[in-house]
C-alpha cells in the first residue's frame, strides 16, 4: 500500500513522486494507446474483430452520451472515451499479479490505489466542464440573473466547483484502494480458493468504477453546456 | 494525554467511523434495490436497464462508506 516514494529538489524545494504509479500509469496508457492502435489499422467496412469491438466500445460511448445531452456532443468523446478506457485499464490491472515483482519499497499494483492521479484527472475534468461551460454560455455559467436567488445559486455552484472534483477523486481511489485491502486480507485470511470471489467483486468494481466516473463527467459537462429557459 | 493513548483513541476512532459510514451506505444500498425490484416486479421486461442504474446508484452510495473508510484508514495510522 506504501509507495516508491522519489524525492528531489529544485531551487530547494522538495518535489516528491510516487515512481510505482508513474511506472503503471504508463503502463495502462501504453495498454490503452495499443489497442486504439490495433483497432483503427486496416479500417475496412466489413470489421475484422479487434474493430469490430472498438465500434462497440465508440457507440456505447455514444448512446451514454445521446441519452445524458442533449445537441452536440461528439465533441466531448475523446476526453470521456479515454478517461473511461484508462480508468478501466488502470483497474483491472490491480487484478493481475503484478505485486510479486518486487520493488525497492512499495508495489505494482492499479496506478488508481494513489490518489494523486484520480486528483489529477478529477482536476482536468473540472477544467474541461468549466471550459465547456464558459464557451457555451459565456459569463452566464457563472451567474445566471442578478436576483437574490441568482447570486446563492452562483455561490453554490462555485462550491460545487470544489465538491465535486473532491467525491470524483475520493470515489474512485476509495473503491480501489479498499478493493486491494480487501482482496489482500482475503488472501491472507482464508484458504485455497475462497479468495476468488471477492476477486471477482473487485473486477466487477471496476467496471462500476470506470462507468461511475464517466457517467459523472458527462452528468458534469451535461449540465454545463445545458441551455437555460 | 500520552502518546498510548491517542494511538489507542484513534483506533477506536476508527471503528466507530467505518461502523457508522457503512449504515448509511448500507441504507442507500437497500433503497436502491427495493427501488429495482419494484420496477422489476412491475415491468419485467426493463429488468436489464434498470439493473445498470441499480449498479450505478449503488456505486454512488457505496462510495459514502469508502470515504469514511479512506478516514479510518487515516486515523489507523496515528
Amino acid at each position: 500500500m506504501e509507495h516508491w516514494v522519489y524525492t528531489f529538489y529544485i531551487n530547494g524545494h522538495a518535489v516528491s513522486v510516487n515512481l510505482d504509479t508513474i511506472f503503471t500509469m504508463w503502463f495502462a496508457m501504453g495498454v490503452v494507446i495499443a489497442f486504439a492502435i490495433l483497432a483503427t489499422r486496416n479500417l475496412s467496412l466489413i470489421p475484422n474483430k479487434i474493430q469490430a469491438l472498438g465500434e462497440s466500445i465508440m457507440k456505447f460511448f455514444y448512446g451514454t452520451l445521446d441519452t445524458m445531452i442533449e445537441g452536440k456532443n461528439r465533441e466531448h468523446v475523446p476526453l470521456v472515451a479515454s478517461l473511461f478506457l484508462f480508468i478501466l485499464t488502470a483497474n483491472l490491472m490491480g487484478q493481475l499479479p503484478l505485486r510479486i515483482i518486487h520493488l525497492k519499497q512499495g508495489e505494482i499494483a492499479s496506478p488508481t490505489n494513489d490518489i494523486n492521479l484520480t486528483a489529477a484527472m478529477a482536476v482536468i475534468v473540472l477544467l474541461y466542464y468549466v471550459f465547456m461551460g464558459i464557451k457555451a454560455k459565456g459569463a452566464k455559467f457563472f451567474i445566471h440573473d442578478f436576483s437574490f436567488t441568482g447570486i446563492v445559486m452562483a455561490l453554490v455552484e462555485v462550491l460545487e466547483m470544489f465538491t465535486r472534483p473532491l467525491s470524483l477523486a475520493i470515489r474512485l481511489f476509495a473503491n480501489i484502494f479498499a478493493g486491494e485491502i480487501l482482496v489482500s486480507i482475503a488472501l491472507g485470511s482464508m484458504a485455497y480458493f475462497l479468495p476468488l470471489p471477492i476477486m471477482l467483486f473487485e473486477i466487477l468494481v471496476a467496471f462500476i468504477q470506470a462507468t461511475v466516473f464517466m457517467m459523472l463527467t458527462i452528468a458534469y459537462i451535461g449540465s454545463a453546456v445545458k441551455e437555460e429557459h | 494525554m500520552d502518546t498510548t493513548t491517542i494511538s489507542q483513541m484513534a483506533h477506536l476512532g476508527a471503528g466507530i467511523a467505518i461502523g457508522f459510514g457503512a449504515v448509511g451506505a448500507g441504507l442507500g444500498i437497500g433503497f436502491a434495490t427495493k427501488g429495482l425490484m419494484d420496477a422489476v416486479s412491475r415491468q419485467p421486461e426493463v429488468a436489464g436497464k434498470a439493473f445498470g442504474f441499480f449498479l450505478l446508484g449503488a456505486a454512488l452510495s457505496e462510495a459514502c462508506a469508502l470515504y469514511a473508510f479512506v478516514i479510518a484508514f487515516m486515523l489507523l495510522g496515528k
